[in-house]
Formats: C-alpha cells, structure tokens, sequence
C-alpha cells in the first residue's frame, strides 16, 4: 500500500486487487448509479467480474427502500441482481432490533421512508411514523399537549424526505420519556446523489436533529458500523481480507472497510473528489483509487 | 473607548460531535464594526471548552439579597423559567422589577427564543403587566441582525431564513434583504428523475433558528447556500435542546434545526445567542457598562449561566424554571453559578439580619 492511498490504481495493481480478493462490496449510489441513472459502464463492468469468478453483494446506507424495491430498481436498470445480494441500512435497522431481541409488543416509530417500515414489517415489527407523519402539523395554542405512544421501544432515524416538526417532536419525547427506548439510526451519510444532477441532504440531518433534541448519540447500523460486515462474513465465509469495499464515500465506504479489515477501493464518480481525496484534512485513506467502474475494470487487460 | 484585546468568547456546542466523519470547522475571524470594541472574537469553537481552567467553587445559597444587589450596575434576565412560564408570570415578578428599577438598576431581558421580534416580545412584556422597553429586550433574533450589522453584512447580499418571524422581521428593520422563512415550510420536494433545486447564488448568509415550519426542501436550500455561495455564513440564533413553546411540556429546540445543516454542511455554525457571548458583548458597548458590574439571572444551566461566566459577570440561578436543585448539586453537574435561589421575588424577601 504504498503512498497509503495516494496513487491511483495501475493496471498491475488492479490486477493483483483482483486475483487476491473473491467477494467485492459495491456501494450503490456514486458507483452503480446516480439517482435513477446508471452509471456509465457499470454493467459491462459487473459482466466483466463474474466472468472473472467473482461473487459480489451490494451494500448501501439508503434507507429509503427495502431489499425488494432495490432488486426492482436494479432490474430496471437492466441488471438482474437478487434481494438477498442487497444489505440496504433499513435491513440493518431491522436485523439489529431482531438479533437484540427487541419484543415484538412494542412498536417501532419511524423517522424515515417506506424501506424502513417494509423491512420492519418482514420481521414482524409494528412501526408508526413514516411518510404518514410527514403531513402532520403542531398547533401551538396554550393548552395544546402533544401525545405519544408510551408503547414505543425504539425511534429508528434515516433518511426522510418527508422531515418535519412534529416527527423530530414524537421521536424526541419516545426517546426522552420512553423508559429504555432506543434510539437507532440507519446511517449518518451528510449528503446523497439522490437524483443525477446534484447532491441532497442525507439521513445525517434527520438523525443530527434528533440528536441534538434528545442529547444522546444513536446506535449507527449503517457504514461505516461495521455491524453489516457480519451478515456478509456468515454468507460466505471466507476472510474478510478476500473482501474488497468499493465506494465513493470515505467517511462511509472507506471508513467501513477498514472497521473491518478488508481491502478498499474508492471511486471518484460520487461524492468524493480527487481534491478532497488528496487534502492534507483528509485522514481516511482508500488502498487505492480510480474514476470509475469502468475504469476500474478496464484497467484489468491494459 | 475602544480597547484592543482579545476576547475569545467560548461557544460550546450543546451536544456531542455530529459524526465519526471528518469536519471541517469554520472559524471566523470577525473584525467589528468602529461603535463596538475592535478585537478579533472567533464565536467558533469545534470542541467542548470549560470557561475557565480551574473548577469553580459550589453554588452559594443567595442569603444576603442586598449585597449582591448592590454589588452589580445591571442584571440581566432571562424569560422562560424566570419572569413568565408560557404565558404566566412568575410569582412576584412586576414587585422586584420595580424595586431593582427604584435602586437604579438597570435592568435588560435576554431570551434564546427566536420566534418573536423585540417588538413582538415588548408586546408579551406587556400584556403581562411588566413595564419594559423594547431597546430593553435583546432576543435571538435580534442578535442575528446585530451580527450582520456588525461585520458589515452588504445589503446587495441576501440572507436565507430557517425559522420564524421573528428573524424576519428584524432582518426587515435592520435593513436586510431575506427569503425562506415560514412560507418555504409549505415548499415540497419530489425527488425525481431530471429535478434540480435552483437556489440564489446571492445568499450571502444562512440564519438558523428554531423553527416549527422545518423541512426537507429548507434543509436542501440552506444546505447549497452555505456549500456552494462562497464566502456564505452560517450562523444559529441559539442550539437549545429544548424550548418550552407551551408550559404543559418540553419541544424539541433550535439546537435540532442547527444540527440538521452541521449534519449536511460538516461544518459548524457562529452562535449568536446563548451561552456564545454576542449579546453580551453587545450591549456592555451599547450601554458602557464593564462586565464586573453585571449579574446574569438565567434558570439553565448549560445557555444562561455558561453566558455570564464566558462574559465575566456574576451568575445567579434561579430553581424557578428547568434547572432543580438535584440537577445543580449532581456529581455530572459541572457549571456552578455564584449563587442560586429559588426565584428572582427571594430578591424581596431575602434581606440581610440587621445587626
């Protein structure tokens, strides 16, 4: 790892990244896509890897769909890639509220989108909250008390298009009256390519709210936790240094794999760029770097 | 008048660190306008600092009322939790007001809320029985607009709003061109193929506050303003944990609003309310009076009294409002006030044996 990071992938090393690793980890939004648009050369990429004998699964901090929506969005995008290769931050909520025991009479309010309720849902969790919410206002006049359900045992946090005043109220009273609530977030990611043509808040706001409210920090299930890296390590158990973490976020994708001991590559077709990459306040620091999966790939027969 | 030193007011962030990831904080160095002392004050700080190095003795029961009442020029006051609750007076308030104001006293008001404007709150003042100045009352909001005006905020340029009216409407009075604000609370976002957010690329500042009205659409406007506006400043009227909007309860405070865009920026805020030392600052050069001479009376702990000990005044807690006695006296309890007691009418009551 010479440079720590600072170099740029070269076909020999790309080649020997390749032989040494069995399973990669790809991130999905600035890696497979950007919003509703894949990015160039992805599929032929992919193609390329699984002629190689390579297995992947993909692993994203978007809670905003389950497994399922995301098998269908990759479907459209003309990629057949089956639910159970996906481990989305809403599963991870879910699984974590599961492998702790969490009961199942108690109820899970929702600060987020469907994902997170689906995904609850599949393991027989009762969730309220959600994008319902989002169109629930407070009526601030003198006498007016603002209720909660004393049954909630857990707040879940991700990100939420449908943010507003009176979810950031009901999560912060459930965590702060609920005696044991727990206060769960998805992931911690400040910004998203959640469409094509520019970056948009992410599930860091919602749960920095809540944070500030209820002056507690969250259990994070989502990257760089490395909380995931289980669920991939029973699938297929080989160790973790076969595995390679492809992302374009450093204090996510990057920071996860080093968490958790497997290689890291990171692409600069998402929200790191090459400047930010280099600074000399940059601390995180990938195995190596290319532009893309394309060029990632392509770098492999040059 | 102007003095040259260094003041570095501390601003403590009220709650832990955002995120793992890696932030970038920016301090600003602010050079004030002549009518203010010229220093260079950061009201920045990325970690939690304590005011000062050594551990400050317990709290002293307040026994003898009129020697601290003599000792000081000017109290200053906060609202919630020590004149009104909600919309109710505190018991025996109007009396010790008027007996401060008959030992010429001088008395001003410094509330974190940023909902109403001084006039609005003159208003409140009012209603209530209390005979107060508006140029008495120094809120959040208000301390917004002093901020701009200080530093020579250029009128060309446009502030974006996250919260109430307030804001608005001293920006209006100091001459401020704003957008955002309550109505952006109705503006929705729908995240599909091909949309893109424009925003105004002369917003030269980012006001944020509390704000009932919050959303995803002003998270993502204030979020492109401070990112891609060079120069663009951030800054938050207050990050209180909570507020009391109604008396029956606690509500999530200003503080969640500022930390939903540190969460989008990384980057943190110039405070002007609220334990950061701008207002009072600001108006020990207004009135000229020396911080030796003033007694802050706040009732929590980690805003109010953190303030007068950042600004070197005296500090007297009141029990009357969030902060219990058990609360000032836990072993997790680290900001000890001067004195404390029960509420500011004990001012009446507590006098000295007369030997």
């Amino acid at each position: 790892m010479a440079n720590g990071g600072r170099e740029a992938l070269t076909p020999q090393a790309a080649r020997s990244l390749v032989d040494s690793v069995d399973v990669f980890i790809f991130d999905c939004d600035g890696v497979i896509w950007k919003g509703d648009k894949l990015i160039e050369g992805v599929s032929e990429a992919l193609h390329t890897l699984r002629s190689l004998g390579k297995k992947f699964v993909f692993v994203t901090n978007n809670s905003r769909k389950s497994r399922k929506q995301y098998a269908k969005k990759f479907s459209k995008l003309g990629m057949e890639i089956n639910e159970d290769e996906i481990f989305t931050s809403s599963f991870a909520a879910a699984m974590y509220l599961k492998l702790n025991n969490f009961p199942t009479d108690k109820k899970v309010y929702v600060v987020g989108e469907e994902g997170i309720q689906e995904e609850l849902k599949l393991v027989g969790y009762e969730s309220i909250g959600g994008p319902e919410d989002g169109k629930k206002y407070i009526q601030l006049e003198s006498n007016f008390f603002f209720d909660h359900d004393k049954s909630v045992g857990a707040v879940v946090v991700g990100l939420d298009q449908h943010f507003n005043y009176y979810k950031l109220q009901y999560a912060t009273l459930c965590i702060r009256q609920n005696p044991g609530c727990l206060f769960i977030a998805t992931n911690r990611d400040s910004t998203g390519n959640l469409t094509s043509l520019q970056e948009w808040p992410g599930a860091g706001c919602m749960v920095s709210a809540v944070s500030c409210s209820v002056e507690k920090e969250p259990v994070v299930v989502g990257k760089p936790s490395t909380f995931l890296m289980d669920f991939l390590l029973e699938r297929f158990r080989i160790d973790v240094s076969r595995m390679c973490m492809v992302g374009d976020r450093l204090d996510t994708d990057i920071l996860f794999g080093h968490n958790a001991g497997c290689k890291t590559l990171l692409v600069l077709s998402g929200v790191t760029t090459l400047p930010a990459l280099l600074d000399p306040s940059n601390s995180i620091h990938p195995d190596s770097y290319a532009n893309d999966m394309s060029h990632f790939v392509q770098l492999l027969s040059q | 008048m102007l003095t040259s030193r260094v003041i570095s007011p501390s601003f403590l962030p009220l709650s832990p660190p955002a995120s793992t990831s890696s932030s970038s904080f920016s301090s600003l160095k602010t050079i004030l306008s002549p009518f203010l002392a010229k220093t260079q004050l950061s009201y920045t700080r990325s970690s939690r600092m304590a005011s000062s190095l050594t551990a400050r003795a317990a709290a002293k029961k307040l026994e003898n009322a009129d020697e601290l009442i003599d000792s000081v020029e000017t109290f200053i006051f906060d609202c919630d939790g020590v004149i009104w609750k909600g919309d109710k007076l505190i018991e025996g308030v109007p009396e010790t007001l008027d007996m401060l104001r008959s030992k010429g006293k001088r008395l001003v008001f410094v509330t974190n809320n940023s909902t109403k404007s001084r006039k609005q709150y003159g208003k409140k003042f009012e209603t209530l029985g209390l005979s107060v100045n508006e140029e008495e009352i120094f809120a959040s909001s208000f301390a917004a607009a002093a901020y701009l005006q200080s530093i020579d905020f250029p009128k060309d340029k446009k502030v974006y709003v996250i919260g109430e009216d307030g804001i608005l409407k001293e920006l209006e009075l100091a001459g401020f061109q704003y957008l955002g604000g309550p109505t952006d609370g109705d503006k929705k976002i729908e995240l599909k193929p091909g949309f893109l957010m424009e925003h105004d690329h002369n917003v030269g500042a980012v006001v944020v506050g509390f704000d009932r009205y919050f959303n995803y659409y002003k998270i993502q406007y204030g979020t492109l303003c401070i990112r891609e506006n060079p120069g663009c400043l951030f800054i938050a009227t207050n990050r209180d944990a909570v507020t009391h909007l109604t008396d029956a309860q606690e509500w999530a405070g200003g503080g969640s609003m500022v930390g939903a865009i540190r969460g989008s920026t990384q980057k943190e805020p110039l405070v002007v309310g609220k334990p950061s030392t701008f207002m009072m600052d600001y108006l020990s050069n207004k009135f000229g009076i020396s911080k030796s001479q003033i007694c802050m009376v706040g009732d929590r702990l980690d805003t109010d009294i953190l303030f007068g000990q950042n600004g070197g005044c005296k500090t007297l807690l009141v029990l009357s409002g969030v902060t219990s006695l058990e609360t000032l006296q836990s072993p997790d309890n680290s900001i000890q006030p001067d004195f404390y007691t029960s509420k500011i009418a004990d001012f009446l009551s507590l006098k000295a044996a007369t030997v």
